[in-house]
């Protein structure tokens, strides 16, 4: 008796399986609507980005709406966003992706924070022949898999270090020892290993050169050995908690160095309040900042500025580089939309592999492995309770401060 | 000179963790359970301090003493309705049932506090001696951990609750038969964990950026102290915190910040192997 | 009769799950190769954790090294399936010579030592860069084909996994294993007495807790095409698969195939409908669990339960007029 009780459960479990497989929404295959599907980290560890990418995308989408649309091929297209949690794991988020696929006919996607998680979503986009613009993955290792659907907004990281090593030269001629500390990630990983290149290369002196694993909570025995190789320079990598905690252990320690770079620390507003008065005089490099002043450009923003006012009304804070790369990104699609004619997924590709404009965060053209191509890239200063645009000379605002 | 630095940050860092594993320690000797809500106590205390540091202006030391007295009460609360329903069962089910709270609470603190890392910006500078450099707000969280190991030590040994913990925990039933509200005794015990957690988040919302992210790396870090200390002697988690601060200091030091961690997990599986009652080893909180 | 039944239940269960390709979309395809495989893996904790009563938190570990190994032998140039059969004996001798070592402890300390397993793997391999790429994680070769195709065969692939577990588990439940770890699962220095060799028993249940998370592993890395220390070695996995077991029947054939089914389920609901809470609510699950399930889906008195209901639905009335 008891035993058909157990099967009758199975046979109950089965036919929860099959009411949900059921349940599940079927596909809008709607030709006048185009929409963008985005698995976005709304909680867990990266919650932050996450939030800044989804008010970014409603700015842009309600300035689209207020339009009525795009125009495609002399018609109004409308466009929807669909947007799921996948609380920063990363097989979640290959899961909604193809959630996204199949279940929500999206026509494109647009890839969370992160190049971590951006190759996962990239491997089900490209198996889905599904374009997919990445708008915060910097990594080259994203986008050397010969992938043909993934295009990135973000340049390389290269050029950043190589332009920082020969700034800080002309600013300061006698600098001559760095000590580079980064996080054993993804994207803070690269930017350690490019800098401490392009200062060799440079012809400055790498004094320290290590790497910390995830989840370290405390840096003082590093430090300590920075402190003894006493550098001109120190260039520390990795999230916003580890930068501050590292930034206030080089002040309890007695670190000295007239140039401390945190990246991408003074780029978020979370690093310069967690840190008060210690933040001042921290550089850093971006990808964008919103004092650059791009005119006569696509999209539903045509200058830098227009962008700037409409972001600050809405949500009370300045930009920084994820908002304008992940609203860029979306400008990028909608022009390869308008190019291709159609919402076809091949075509709307094509039409992005050729893209060549000019948007509000500046201009994109996609490179052979799907990346934007590099430009100058902003060096940028905390001085007092303001960020300070220090390079390049065309919008810089300020100019640079030691560290006493 | 180096040498001298290394050893002051390993001792340094060591009471920090010393901090965090009081509670935790405690715990697991009288009340035999593994404590996965444990991390998110710092956290929640820390959180506690720097919003009402935000709010008030006041210095979060003052408030000390009140955000451990509610974490007291929510850790008395959890034991007391929670936990005490199974504290008798095998390790599988006291583990689980703590991390399914773990799981509520957590999920509280992200919708509420966001996981935006917060620090209470109140830089009480550093002491320099010599070449020598003593941080300020550490050398506080050294002093939190005597203080605990202090506090803890007299409780035991001198006051009613503290001679009815250490008779609970060599025989329940005999402690019963003498009278002894056993449930109630648990509750304060799991209550004075959570005090101890809270207090120690206080402190550190000075020190580190406080997050969500952090109550995992908190909770392993007391793993690890608790295994090379010992359980179940005062000042068994002053000691492993000690002692694992300076080994991953030299660690750091010597074979770089990348296998500083991997050093603490390595010696404690060692330790688990050839000596699981840990460098100091008494049984009981006798 | 009973073994015929319990056949015939799993039979009919893996049979539903392998026609999602012809009957759904390819989302629900993805839910069903998230039930084979949490299954697969909740049928191995069973070995440990269940019939032998070893609180065993290393799941984590051996899904992570499955992948890792997997991922690496393919990377060498050795072709898919012999990289997947790699994998699983890769993490079958570790596991054994792992358990020699860490099956001495018993209890909390036990249970401590499984869990830094998963944490010291973890550090291990993002710090040897020079082999796993560290913190970068790795880029697995893409499985070739339509994702249909794709889906199918890992799902096809991941079942089989299962039905092996699930025979060997049905196998050991019936030998002189089985009943040597029951035996070590009820009182350990008395299994030793009569003659069980404890030791030796132990590491076997271990290994086989082992064995089938890393053939999973491997070919989830082959699946998602990209793997990475932190989501490899996730503490979160090490906790949930004990929990599936839990709620469906600890040391029971069926419970944790029944229930990692019913939590990969209820985890979808859940997350799909309430994106902000879902964490609590998995967490009160647990909590609702240990308090009103303790033995699992599997061991409720199903008949007892429906007696009282009937019996509360019958007095209802009753009281109803006395009280008037």
């Amino acid at each position: 008796m008891k035993i058909t009780l157990k099967k009758r459960l199975t046979v109950a479990a089965a036919a929860m399986a099959m009411t949900m497989a059921g349940s599940v929404g079927l596909a809008s295959a709607d030709d006048d609507v185009l929409v963008i599907g985005a698995p976005l980290a709304l909680t867990g560890g990266l919650a932050d980005e996450g939030k800044k990418q989804q008010d970014v995308w409603k700015l842009w989408l309600d300035k689209i709406n207020a339009a009525g649309g795009i125009d495609v091929a002399g018609k109004k297209m409308q466009v929807k966003f669909v947007e799921y949690d996948y609380q920063t794991d990363g097989k979640r988020a290959g899961q909604l992706a193809e959630k996204l696929i199949n279940d929500d006919g999206v026509d494109v996607i647009m890839a969370p924070f992160g190049s971590g998680h951006t190759k996962i979503i990239a491997a089900v986009a490209e198996r889905y022949q599904v374009p997919m613009l990445a708008c915060v993955a910097s990594s080259v290792s994203v986008y050397d898999q010969g992938f043909k659907y993934l295009f990135g907004t973000l340049a390389p990281n290269t050029g950043m270090t190589e332009s920082m090593v020969e700034f800080f030269k002309e600013k300061k001629p006698d600098l001559k020892k760095v000590a580079v500390y980064g996080r054993d990630d993804v994207f803070p990983k690269a930017m350690a290993t490019a800098l401490s290149k392009s200062a060799e290369t440079g012809g400055l002196d790498v004094v320290y050169n290590e790497l910390y694993a995830v989840g370290t909570m405390d840096h003082s025995a590093a430090i300590s050995a920075i402190k003894s190789a006493d550098p001109d320079w120190v260039y520390m990598t990795g999230y916003t908690q580890d930068l501050i905690l590292g930034r206030k252990q080089l002040a309890d320690m007695g670190v000295t160095a007239p140039i401390v770079t945190m990246v991408t620390g003074p780029a978020y507003r979370e690093y310069t309040e967690g840190l008060g008065d210690l933040a001042d005089g921290v550089t850093s490099s971006t990808w964008w900042h919103h004092s650059t002043a791009y005119t006569d450009a696509v999209g539903p923003w045509s200058t830098t500025a227009d962008f700037y006012a409409d972001f600050t009304a809405a949500y009370k804070s300045d930009p920084d580089y994820v908002s304008a790369s992940c609203a860029a990104a979306a400008d990028v699609l909608v022009n390869a939309v308008q190019v291709a004619g159609s919402k076809d997924k091949q075509a709307v590709r094509d039409a992005l592999a050729a893209t060549d404009i000019l948007t509000f965060y500046g201009p994109i053209d996609f490179g052979e492995n799907g990346m934007n191509q590099g430009r100058e890239m902003p060096i940028i200063q905390v001085q007092g309770e303001e960020i300070k645009v220090l390079y390049p000379a065309s919008i810089a605002n300020a100019e640079m401060k030691m560290i006493k | 000179m180096d040498i001298i630095q290394i050893l002051l940050n390993g001792i340094v860092l060591g009471s920090l963790y010393a901090c965090i594993a009081i509670g935790f320690s405690l715990v697991w000797g009288v009340l035999n359970i593994i404590n996965m809500l444990h991390g998110s106590f710092i956290i929640l205390g820390g959180y506690l301090a720097f919003f009402a540091w935000q709010y008030s202006g006041v210095n979060p030391v003052f408030l000390l003493p009140i955000i451990a007295a509610l974490l007291f009460g929510l850790g008395y609360l959890l034991q007391y309705f929670f936990i005490n329903k199974v504290v008798m069962s095998p390790v599988l089910t006291t583990l689980t049932l703590t991390f399914g709270l773990d799981m509520i609470l957590y999920n509280l603190m992200t919708v509420f506090f966001t996981a935006t890392p917060r620090r209470v910006t109140l830089d009480l500078g550093t002491i320099n001696l010599g070449d020598m450099y003593l941080p300020v707000d550490r050398l506080m969280g050294m002093g939190l951990a005597l203080f605990l190991t202090a506090l803890l030590f007299l409780v035991m040994r001198a006051s009613k609750i503290g001679r009815a913990i250490v008779a609970v925990r060599m025989d329940r039933q005999a402690a019963t038969l003498m009278g002894i509200r056993v449930n109630n005794v648990y509750a304060i015990t799991f209550g004075i964990g959570a005090f101890m957690a809270g207090a120690a988040g206080v402190i550190f919302s000075m020190v580190f950026p406080i997050t969500t992210n952090l109550t995992g790396t908190f909770l392993g870090k007391a793993f690890v102290i608790c295994v090379i200390g010992g359980l179940g002697s005062v000042p068994g988690a002053l000691i492993g915190g000690i002692a694992l601060g300076l080994i991953e200091s030299f660690a750091g030091y010597t074979i770089g910040p990348q296998n500083a961690t991997t050093v603490g997990f390595v010696l404690m599986l060692f330790l688990l192997i050839v000596r699981p009652t840990g460098l100091v080893g008494v049984k009981g909180y006798e | 009769m009973k073994q015929f039944l319990y056949f015939g239940a799993f039979a009919l269960w893996v049979a539903l799950i392998a026609a999602t390709p012809l009957l759904a979309d390819n989302y629900t395809i993805r839910i069903a190769i998230s039930i084979a495989m949490f299954s697969a893996m909740a049928v191995s904790w069973n070995f440990i954790g269940g019939f032998t009563g070893y609180p065993s938190f290393s799941t984590a570990a051996f899904f992570g090294l499955g992948c890792y190994a997997g991922a690496l032998a393919q990377r060498n140039g050795i072709p898919l399936v012999m990289a997947w059969v790699f994998a699983t004996l890769f993490v079958a001798v570790f596991a054994a010579m792992l358990g020699a070592i860490i099956l001495r402890l018993k209890g909390h300390y036990f249970a401590i030592g499984s869990i830094a397993i998963v944490d010291l793997t973890r550090l291990i391999t993002s710090s040897w860069g020079s082999l796993t790429g560290g913190g970068d994680g790795l880029n697995v070769p893409l499985l070739q084909g339509s994702p249909q195709e794709v889906s199918a065969l890992v799902l096809y692939v991941m079942l089989a996994i299962l039905i092996v577990a699930f025979l060997t588990s049905i196998y050991v439940d019936r030998s002189r294993l089985g009943f040597g770890l029951k035996c070590i699962s009820q009182n350990e220095d008395a299994a030793d007495m009569v003659g069980v060799n404890t030791t030796s028993f132990k590491i076997v249940a271990y290994t086989l807790s082992a064995v089938f998370c890393g053939a999973v592993g491997a070919v989830y890395a082959s699946w998602v095409g990209y793997i990475d220390p932190t989501d490899s070695f996730s503490i979160l996995l090490t906790l949930k698969v004990p929990v599936m077991v839990l709620l469906g029947g600890a040391g029971t054939l069926l419970g944790p195939v029944l229930g990692a089914g019913v939590f990969v389920m209820l985890e979808e609901v859940f997350w799909a409908n309430f994106l902000e809470w879902n964490r609590a609510i998995l967490g009160g699950i647990i909590v609702f669990l240990i308090f009103f399930l303790p033995n699992g889906l599997l061991k409720i008195q199903y008949r007892t339960l429906y007696g009282a209901l009937v019996q509360k639905l019958r007095s209802a009335p009753k009281q109803a007029e006395k009280s008037s």
